[in-house]
């Protein structure tokens, strides 16, 4: 009996062994990493299938809508996660094989490095459509290498500074988003102002969730990229940036809080407490177009819906033009349909009525069951997200005068505030490496904070990193 | 002769099953990762040049290498021996025929449990205790302890405790398994034998357990050393994934991944490190074999034959 129970029990963990590496050629999917969870749209019928992979769930949406406009075409949606770089790692690892998808959404992060890279299509003869709709210059110039165009994106992401409306009353004496654009005009502004809050609260109230909020700022305003002539190079806004961060940890103005983490959250919706219970407050947060209705918006009520600031918000143009995320959309060198690829890539980022339908919450979930009933109960577009074409952006932005988006900011125009900042936006200097040189800051910056190593140490700790990880730079 | 030929071959075929297995998962890949860290190949372009010892010669010069072999040595030692310790006095406990300890299944199913858990589930439930604005923080402000809330995640030596404490809280309860069962395969007669001679239980372990449980020894050290030269998911995933804070968790499965996930992918320098850490794995093993051998093997044997 008992040798009967072993012999099953390792007939169970063979036979799980082996489900495990069965099926490799199917669009294979990650396990989830997060609460997301993989979406694997199966193929019907007889129709040409169109392999799409994401990283998240939005371009479904868009890729029902295709369905919708060519029924002879069924795409195939694979969603892989990339919350621990999982999606990077699949799509590096499928490069040059036979299992690459047609058409790949890349994120600001690796988007560069992909379009640097040998394995995307040139895409060229789509720059027509692009002039046509006047897309904003850095939202394709992103998808450019040596002058050829391989990526194009739907979304432009300039980046703004969101602020608490009831706390600038009560700090600065008004709410009125010109006066405090006025006030928090630049850098040196906005670390006076974060002072006058600190004095003002007593210390109760943050200028800012977490330092790592407004990097991103001084990167977008270098004058010279990291690598120049294959050399590491560091522009002065990057000293500056270390300056101001040291500066706000200093001083007290940022909440220490880490962002994507449960205390930047808290900020949000007014439940951050410190350790002993005490609560505080977070003047501002530094978010792009999309950090609106997918990261303020939802995190604006607190889980057991006691808190809210719903309606306390204002959005401005902050200190320094910034641009952060956004999706591009590429085909693949080895796809085989690369028409039909270029043709996805064609509606989801330079179809007038796509991206019209796209931005104004057209695609509901009625909308796309109609088209897929297989399409999840919670997936749908809502209105408000910011996209590239300004032909696009002049004609609908006065349709959200009155939306749930504007009503949350206090009935600002959310669309118009962001149509103000993105023509100032340049992601010129983006290179492939940007993101992992950045990234290796991180670490030896926030030691430096703390005050564990020097500035020396500092630059000299990253300076090994960036070796590691380049070994082909020059590092001086 | 042509029967004892074919039980021969009857061994042969038995074994051709792992011999397939191991040419094609794990021969290849060895010689694959040899061939590709003589070049400078990345996964974002379609040619590469052959460089030779290129990339070896980088990596030593390369202090962030260096930091991630001392890490991942001092990270395993520092597991390795209390786990070793625990285990084994568990495991004399347990299989002490004078003790008699109730329930030793449900003790070794309790301390066994923690290597069932995800190590993704145990990252995230250390991370979130120790954050800035977690319990930990709360628990030790709101009762006194410290005046102000600590951020553990960016102090370099609660990191690695923190590391060494998750490897050794998951794996101890493996080690105490298979000390266990070597140690009751040991035949009672030689305790009692032991006991009517009056020796103590000290010299009991010394002179009959040890003895008799070193190939069980050998085997959880070499397999210890092996995962630990390739730790990674614990101190992957408790901070950023690149062994912050100050690089004190980033050991060299992590520096290999860094480099393969870095913006060009750079397989071949990944290759690299991952060549050096297998000759570094396998010199260490090879030697504990070596102190570790019957020193009287044939002697003694031919000795106890004849007898």
């Amino acid at each position: 009996m008992k040798r009967l129970s072993v012999l099953l029990s390792i007939i169970v963990v063979m036979s799980m062994l082996l489900a495990a590496c069965g099926t490799p050629a199917a669009p294979a999917t990650e396990p989830p990493a997060g609460e997301e969870e993989p979406v694997v749209d199966q193929p019907t019928g007889e129709k040409t299938v169109l392999n799409v992979w994401s990283f998240t769930n939005e371009i479904l949406t868009m890729a029902v809508a295709f369905e919708k406009t060519h029924p002879d075409v069924d795409v195939v949606y694979t969603m892989i996660p990339m919350t621990n770089g999982e999606y990077q790692t699949k799509l590096m690892a499928t490069l040059g094989t036979d299992q690459v998808p047609d058409v790949v959404a890349l994120e600001a992060a690796f988007v560069k490095s992909y379009v640097e890279s040998d394995f995307l299509a040139d895409i060229g003869d789509l720059q027509q459509y692009a002039d046509e709709l006047e897309m904003y210059p850095f939202v394709y110039e992103v998808g450019m290498a040596d002058g050829v165009h391989k990526a194009y994106a739907y979304q432009a992401t300039p980046g703004a500074l969101f602020y608490r409306r009831s706390l600038a009353k009560e700090y600065f004496g008004t709410d009125d988003p010109v006066e405090i654009q006025a006030l928090l005009g630049d850098f040196d502004k906005y670390i006076a102002a974060a002072e006058v809050i600190k004095e003002k609260s007593d210390g109760n109230t943050y200028m800012v969730a977490s330092n790592g909020d407004f990097q991103n700022l001084f990167f977008a305003n270098r004058e010279q990229p990291w690598v120049v002539d294959g050399k590491l190079t560091v522009d002065p806004m990057v000293d500056k940036m270390v300056e101001t961060v040291k500066i706000f940890r200093d001083n007290g103005y940022e909440a220490r809080a880490t962002q994507w983490q449960e205390g930047w959250f808290a900020g949000m919706n007014d439940t951050l407490q410190d350790a002993e219970g005490n609560p505080k407050k977070v003047f501002s947060y530094f978010l792009p177009t999309w950090g609106l209705p997918y990261v303020l918006y939802p995190n604006s009520t607190s889980s057991d819906g006691g808190s809210t600031t719903k309606g306390d918000w204002a959005v401005i143009e902050g200190p320094l033009p910034y641009q952060w995320g956004g999706t591009w959309l590429g085909v693949m060198e080895d796809s085989a349909k690369q028409d039909l690829a270029k043709e996805f890539v064609r509606f989801c980022t330079l179809d007038e009525e796509n991206l019209t339908n796209w931005a104004t919450g057209v695609y509901t979930n009625e909308y796309l069951k109609a088209v897929d009933p297989t399409v999840p109960d919670d997936q749908y577009q809502a209105a408000g997200d910011f996209v590239g074409s300004q032909v696009v952006v002049e004609k609908i932005t006065a349709s959200f005068d009155d939306s749930e988006m504007s009503n949350f900011l206090g009935g600002q125009n959310s669309y118009g505030g962001f149509a103000a900042a993105a023509p100032s936006v340049n992601a010129r200097l983006m290179q492939g490496s940007d993101d992992a040189i950045q990234r290796a800051l991180n670490d030896p910056l926030n030691s430096y904070l703390e005050g564990t190593i020097t500035l020396e140490e500092m630059w000299a700790t990253w300076k090994d990193a960036v070796r590691n990880e380049f070994p082909d730079l020059i590092i001086e | 002769m042509f029967k004892k030929l074919k039980h021969h071959q009857y061994g042969y075929l038995f074994i051709t099953p792992f011999i397939i297995a191991f040419l094609i998962f794990s021969f290849y890949p060895i010689l694959n990762t040899l061939l590709l860290s003589f070049t400078d190949r990345t996964l974002m372009s379609r040619t590469f040049n052959i460089t030779w010892f290129r990339n070896f010669q980088l990596l030593f010069a390369d202090k962030t290498f260096i930091t991630a072999v001392t890490n991942t040595w001092e990270l395993w030692l520092m597991n390795f021996i209390p786990q070793m310790a625990i285990a084994f006095l568990l495991a004399v406990w347990f299989t002490d025929t004078r003790l008699k300890i109730k329930g030793v299944g449900v003790w070794r199913m309790i301390f066994y449990m923690p290597n069932l858990m995800m190590a993704s589930a145990v990252a995230a439930l250390f991370f979130s205790l120790f954050s800035f604005y977690g319990p930990v923080n709360q628990f030790l402000v709101r009762s006194g302890f410290i005046p102000e809330a600590i951020d553990f995640i960016r102090r370099p030596a609660v990191m690695r405790g923190l590391v060494v404490f998750i490897q050794w809280w998951m794996w101890f309860g493996q080690t105490t398994i298979l000390l266990m069962a070597a140690m009751t395969a040991i035949s009672v007669s030689l305790y009692e034998a032991a006991l009517v001679d009056g020796a103590s239980t000290m010299q009991m372990f010394w002179h009959i357990t040890l003895p008799l449980i070193k190939p069980v020894l050998i085997y959880v050290l070499v397999t210890s050393l092996v995962g630990g030269m390739q730790m990674f998911d614990i101190p992957y995933l408790l901070t950023d994934g690149r062994g912050s804070p100050n690089n004190s968790i980033l050991t060299n499965t992590i520096n290999m991944y860094m480099k393969f996930h870095s913006s060009k992918g750079h397989i071949g320098a990944a290759s690299a490190v991952g060549i050096v850490v297998f000759l570094m794995t396998s010199v260490v093993a090879l030697l504990i074999f070596f102190l570790l051998r019957e020193k009287h093997d044939h002697p003694e044997k031919n000795k106890a034959r004849s007898s």
